[in-house]
């Protein structure tokens, strides 16, 4: 692999142990995967930020980096946490949990790392990506988005990589870096469009499972949202090593796309999005939490469920949680206002499948993420109950008596 | 004389002697190794409460979080890590953990070759196990 002369003097430790340890990981993978040369990124996200999940495991590495002087050169965010920062009173959390988990965060900030706590950078205000952007991301949900709807490009990173890139603004090329590795290698012609959020997150999950890391173009799918795409690009990468997907006359980069050339098809009927509810529904149990907001819900989604919730209350025998960015909740004043008044929660900092949910005492979730639904039954022991957005606002509003 | 060698492709320099641990299965080493004790936690794993401390760790390859980096790190900042780590094929998790705890490391290693208490020297600097015993 080429490195130039500054790239060499950094691995040789010129600039410090931490420069040089970022450049070591972000070298040697490039050696592994063939790249020809480092290549400059314009962001980065990382993961592997809740305690919950990581533990003490990052904390001495993250004092090294730190202790060292090493800092992110380029803009760099960080993924959910185990709790609401602003909220967390009434989640029996242990003193050391949160002082652990505040302590991480801290960490993360020396390096430069802002804490959005959030899985969907691309939607904040200051985060615009453009086509064609290098970035090295660690969220399997942002990678996807990133690649396919925006159209910048990242691997589907690690947390320690996408730091290590974060440190030194470089990435090694190869993988989605490169055009031709862009290609869809598996059409998936959809018989019955995808409407709802939900169907799209379950388009994903069953499609994730049989693409394996393979790209997939989607045919016959004539609209579809920015928001419709996240939910689908999550379900993708929670089942799959999926890191990017097309989309035939909706994202960026299918327009240049023959879809006559691919021998391997799959079609998807109704069927398959059918069994794919029951498959990602563990339990017929009347759930204890109702969840929407994996990716975190963007600013047109509160304003929909808010609509929604409008002199409306929310059964007293459950939770219903709508999970979305610190910023976002910010903008949208009115809209949580309608939601909170309603008795739901508009939660920041968190998601599911990251946050200490076992010391609520919930045993069963309903929620309109595919993603969620696939994910807690393993993460959290949590069983799951897939559903429409709309469903899910039906059940925590309806009347006992009416079940 | 070793008996014979076995190649492989270095990914952090260093020699070292020792036996090796040898899994058949792959190691998720986020919720599957102590980090504080070195020893394999992972429920039903086949080196389940075996310690991989000094011991030259031979295994496919990694799987599961990312954050397993970070644990590798942590083995070795609490003098429970491998003395080596060789796989068949190289996946960033643990690629990641052997570079920043800077542990021996060889891959693409025919690992078929090598069995549970061989006695080895791994060379990876030069990308060769000799196997003594």
């Amino acid at each position: 692999m080429f490195l130039t002369a500054e790239e060499e003097r950094i691995l040789d430790g010129e600039e410090g142990y931490a420069r040089q340890l970022a450049m070591k990981i972000v070298v040697k993978l490039g050696e592994i995967f063939s790249a020809d040369k480092l290549i400059p990124i314009t962001a980065a996200h990382i993961s592997g930020a809740s305690y919950k999940t990581i533990g003490d495991a990052p904390i001495e590495f993250l004092e090294d980096l730190v202790n060292n002087g090493a800092r992110a050169c380029v803009k760099a965010t960080l993924n959910p946490v185990g709790f609401d920062l602003q909220d967390y009173k009434n989640w029996s959390l242990s003193k050391t949990v949160i002082e652990k988990q505040k302590y991480i965060i801290s960490l993360y900030e020396k390096l430069s790392i802002e804490p959005i706590l959030s899985c969907t950078p691309y939607l904040l205000e200051n985060f615009r990506l453009s086509l064609g952007d290098h970035i090295a991301f660690s969220e399997s949900s942002a990678c996807v988005y990133t690649n396919s709807v925006i159209g910048a490009r990242t691997n589907r990173e690690g947390g320690p990589s996408a730091l290590a890139s974060a440190i030194i603004g470089k990435t090694a090329n190869y993988g989605l870096h490169i055009t031709e590795m862009r290609q869809p290698k598996l059409l998936v012609e959809v018989e019955n469009p995808p409407k709802e959020y939900a169907e799209f997150g379950m388009l994903g999950t069953y499609v994730g499972r049989l693409a394996r890391d393979n790209i997939p173009i989607f045919q016959g799918i004539r609209n579809a949202t920015n928001n419709q795409l996240k939910y689908l690009g999550a379900g993708l990468a929670s089942t799959g090593m999926v890191a990017m997907f097309h989309m035939l006359g909706i994202t960026p980069e299918a327009k240049e796309i023959d879809v006559k050339e691919y021998s391997e098809k799959i079609t998807v009927s109704q069927d398959e999005l059918n069994n794919e509810l029951n498959k990602l529904s563990t339990t017929d149990n009347i759930p204890d939490l109702i969840f929407i907001g994996c990716p975190h819900c963007s600013l047109q989604e509160l304003q929909e469920i808010a609509a929604y919730l409008r002199n409306k209350k929310v059964r007293t025998d459950l939770k219903l949680w709508v999970c979305t960015s610190q910023e976002i909740k910010k903008s949208a004043q009115q809209e949580v206002e309608a939601i909170e008044n309603s008795g739901a929660k508009v939660i920041c900092d968190t998601c599911i499948v990251v946050a200490y949910l076992e010391q609520l005492g919930i045993k069963t979730m309903m929620t309109s993420s595919a993603k969620a639904a696939n994910y807690t039954p393993h993460f959290c022991d949590i069983a799951a109950v897939m559903n429409t957005v709309q469903g899910c606002l039906d059940t925590a509003t309806t009347k006992l008596k009416d079940i | 004389m070793p008996l014979s060698s076995v190649t492989g492709r270095p990914v952090v320099s260093g020699k070292v002697r020792g036996d090796i641990l040898f899994s058949s299965e792959a190691i998720s080493f986020l919720g599957g190794v102590n980090p504080k004790t070195g020893i394999v936690i992972a429920r039903n794993h086949n080196l389940e409460g075996k310690s991989i401390k000094d011991t030259i760790l031979v295994f496919p390859h990694g799987k599961g979080s990312t954050v397993g980096s970070y644990v590798l790190y942590s083995l070795v900042k609490n003098n429970v890590a491998p003395k080596a780590i060789i796989n068949r094929i190289g996946d960033p998790v643990v690629v990641v953990g052997a570079i920043i705890g800077e542990i021996p490391m060889l891959i693409d290693v025919d690992i078929d070759l090598l069995h549970d208490g061989m006695t080895v020297e791994v060379d990876a600097d030069q990308g060769i196990i000799k196997i003594l015993d």
